[in-house]
Formats: C-alpha cells, sequence, structure tokens
C-alpha cells in the first residue's frame, strides 16, 4: 500500500488501521464466542416467582442445547416472545410437541380446565407464577424455532451466585 | 545434541501451524458474521414458489438485515424458521403484517374464501403456487420472530440472474 509515501502521517493511518482491525477480530470472536458457546442476559419480573426473583438477575446461559434439540419438558427457557419478536421472555417448558397438556385458562376459576395437544414443531410454555405469567396459556403453543437459550449459571445478585441447572 | 535440535524444529513447526490455525479461525469467525448478520446464500427447491422459484431448486441470497430493522412487508420473499420443524427453513411470500386481514384461498378445501386476521407480533406466509404450498393457509400466521432473512438475488440458475420476480 501507499503508506510509505505519507511519512509521519502514514505511520499513525497505518498504526491505526491495525489496531481497529485488530479490534474488530476480537469483537468477532467475542461474539462467535457469545453465539456458540456462553452467553449473558438479565431476567426481569415476577413470572416466573419462586424461582427467578423478579428483580433483576443476570445469568450465564447456552445457545447448544437450543440448536441441537436437546431441550426438554421442565427446563427453562429463553424464548423470543411471539406478541412481540423484539422481546425474550424466560418461562418453563411445560409441554413439548404431541404432548397432551392440560392447563387453567383463568387462576380466578381453578375448576375450569382445558386440555390441548401441543402441535408439531411447538412447545407449550408456562411461567411458575400462574397469577402474573403471560404464556402459552393466553398466547397458545409457539413454535420450537423461537427457543434461543437455556440459563445454565447465576450470576447476580451475588447472594444468588451458583448453578442454575435443576430448578 | 540431535534431541536440541529436532525440539527447535519442532518448535518452529509448531509456532507456524498456530499462526496458520489463528489466521483460518479468523477467516472462518468473519464468514459467520456475514453470515448470520449481513448476507447468506439459500438453496430452495419444490413447488410451492412456482413460477417466481423453479421445481428443482434455485440458488438465492438473503440479507439479514432488514428483518432485524423491523423493515419486512407485504410482498417480500422471506426465509422463515419453519413452525412445525425447526430444523428446517421455509421460503414463502409475505402476504399480511401484524393486524391485517387476509382473505385466502385454500383449493383443498373447496371453493369457499375465508378470511384471518394477523395477531401482534405475526405475518401471514404464503406460496406462490395456492395449489402446491403448505403455508399459512394450513399452519396459521407465524410470529415474527422466525423470520431468518429476506430474499434480494438470485444467482442460479445462471439465465435467470436477477432479483426475484413480483
Amino acid at each position: 500500500m501507499g503508506f510509505r509515501n505519507l511519512g509521519p502521517l502514514g505511520s499513525f493511518v497505518k498504526e491505526g488501521w491495525e489496531k481497529t482491525f485488530s479490534l474488530v477480530k476480537f469483537f468477532c470472536f467475542l461474539h462467535v464466542v457469545d453465539s456458540y458457546l456462553v452467553t449473558w442476559f438479565v431476567t426481569l419480573g415476577p413470572s416466573m416467582l419462586p424461582t427467578i426473583d423478579l428483580t433483576p438477575t443476570l445469568f450465564l446461559g447456552e445457545t447448544f442445547s437450543a440448536r441441537s434439540g436437546k431441550v426438554t419438558r421442565g427446563d427453562i427457557v429463553i424464548i423470543r416472545s411471539p406478541q412481540n419478536p423484539k422481546m425474550m421472555v424466560a418461562k418453563r417448558l411445560v409441554g413439548m410437541e404431541n404432548d397432551t397438556v392440560t392447563y387453567i385458562p383463568n387462576p380466578d376459576e381453578p375448576d375450569k380446565q382445558e386440555t390441548i395437544v401441543v402441535p408439531k414443531g411447538h412447545v407449550w410454555i408456562q411461567g411458575d407464577d400462574v397469577n402474573t405469567s403471560n404464556d402459552s396459556r393466553n398466547f397458545g403453543a409457539v413454535p420450537y424455532g423461537l427457543i434461543e437459550k437455556r440459563p445454565f449459571w447465576r450470576v447476580l445478585p451475588a447472594k444468588d451466585f451458583g448453578p442454575f441447572w435443576k430448578h | 545434541m540431535k534431541v536440541m535440535s529436532y525440539m527447535a524444529q519442532w518448535r518452529g513447526i509448531a509456532k507456524e501451524a498456530m499462526d496458520r490455525t489463528a489466521i483460518a479461525v479468523k477467516f472462518l469467525c468473519c464468514l459467520h458474521i456475514t453470515d448470520a448478520y449481513f448476507c447468506s446464500p439459500t438453496h430452495i427447491y419444490g413447488p410451492s414458489m412456482l413460477p417466481t422459484f423453479n421445481m428443482v431448486g434455485d440458488i438465492v441470497l438473503a440479507e439479514h438485515v432488514s428483518q432485524r430493522l423491523g423493515k419486512v412487508r407485504h410482498g417480500d420473499l422471506v426465509v422463515v424458521r419453519s413452525p412445525s420443524d425447526p430444523k428446517k427453513s421455509i421460503t414463502k411470500r409475505i402476504m399480511g403484517m401484524e393486524g391485517d386481514t387476509v382473505t385466502y384461498f385454500d383449493p383443498m378445501l373447496g371453493d369457499a374464501t375465508r378470511v384471518a386476521v394477523v395477531p401482534k407480533g405475526h405475518v401471514w406466509i404464503q406460496g406462490d403456487n395456492i395449489f402446491a404450498s403448505r403455508d399459512s393457509r394450513h399452519f396459521g400466521p407465524v410470529p415474527y420472530g422466525l423470520i431468518q432473512g429476506k430474499v434480494f438475488f438470485r444467482v442460479w440458475p445462471l439465465d435467470c440472474i436477477g432479483v426475484p420476480g413480483q
């Protein structure tokens, strides 16, 4: 390249270019780790009480299980909301495809139950706190393709630091 | 003495192997970022998008920027993760955005036209060949979050290079 012709300015430009390039490579690497190995996210809200507190909680998550089809009933997953594609929600997987799920659509009427078979390629999600959770009882079964990640370690608040896989 | 010279050689080879691996890893990272966030090639086959795409297979480029910015709209060709099989991607056309009332006709269920309202956060997708396509007329509106990219250019077959038709 013609950097030598610019003299001292040329060496600044060259160094600036190299530093930027190294930074870009570093961010690419961080991004790939985030997409394929370990990622982090913060949960908020009361819908998963008592398992997850309603104050902001920082988790480490992995995307491997969702991608390879290894998430099952009972797992807590982070799923892209079918009502607002910009938001992600944390819920528990209650039913996989072809399961029969019996649920109470309205917590105020605990005697009225409904039964549904989860369609192929879909899952049924519910929050642990049935009174405050907006989940499959409201918007129906969601396609498996919307599952993004699964938490495996709770980081903050510091008093809750520790593993988070058998909840 | 011979052991020392072997070790020196080995160290040189190991260093070169590490450098080459680092370059390969950096290249793959860049490739991955481009593929996931900018543009990626997709192979489409099947009769559901005739006459826009042919049966035996087209290779198209899909960009992943529009759907992140919310700029996908009615009439766009999109690559969507299938709601009935999360391992597969399907390519269809958007025929309704959230809040729209869609009037559709399913030849397999008779001559009646039906009406559906697309819920918030969802889109209605249909194949151009309504006689041979499994789409929202069968599995309902799909959540916007399943859209993976928008098709903007066809690269194969060579005699049809260009922007796919309307």
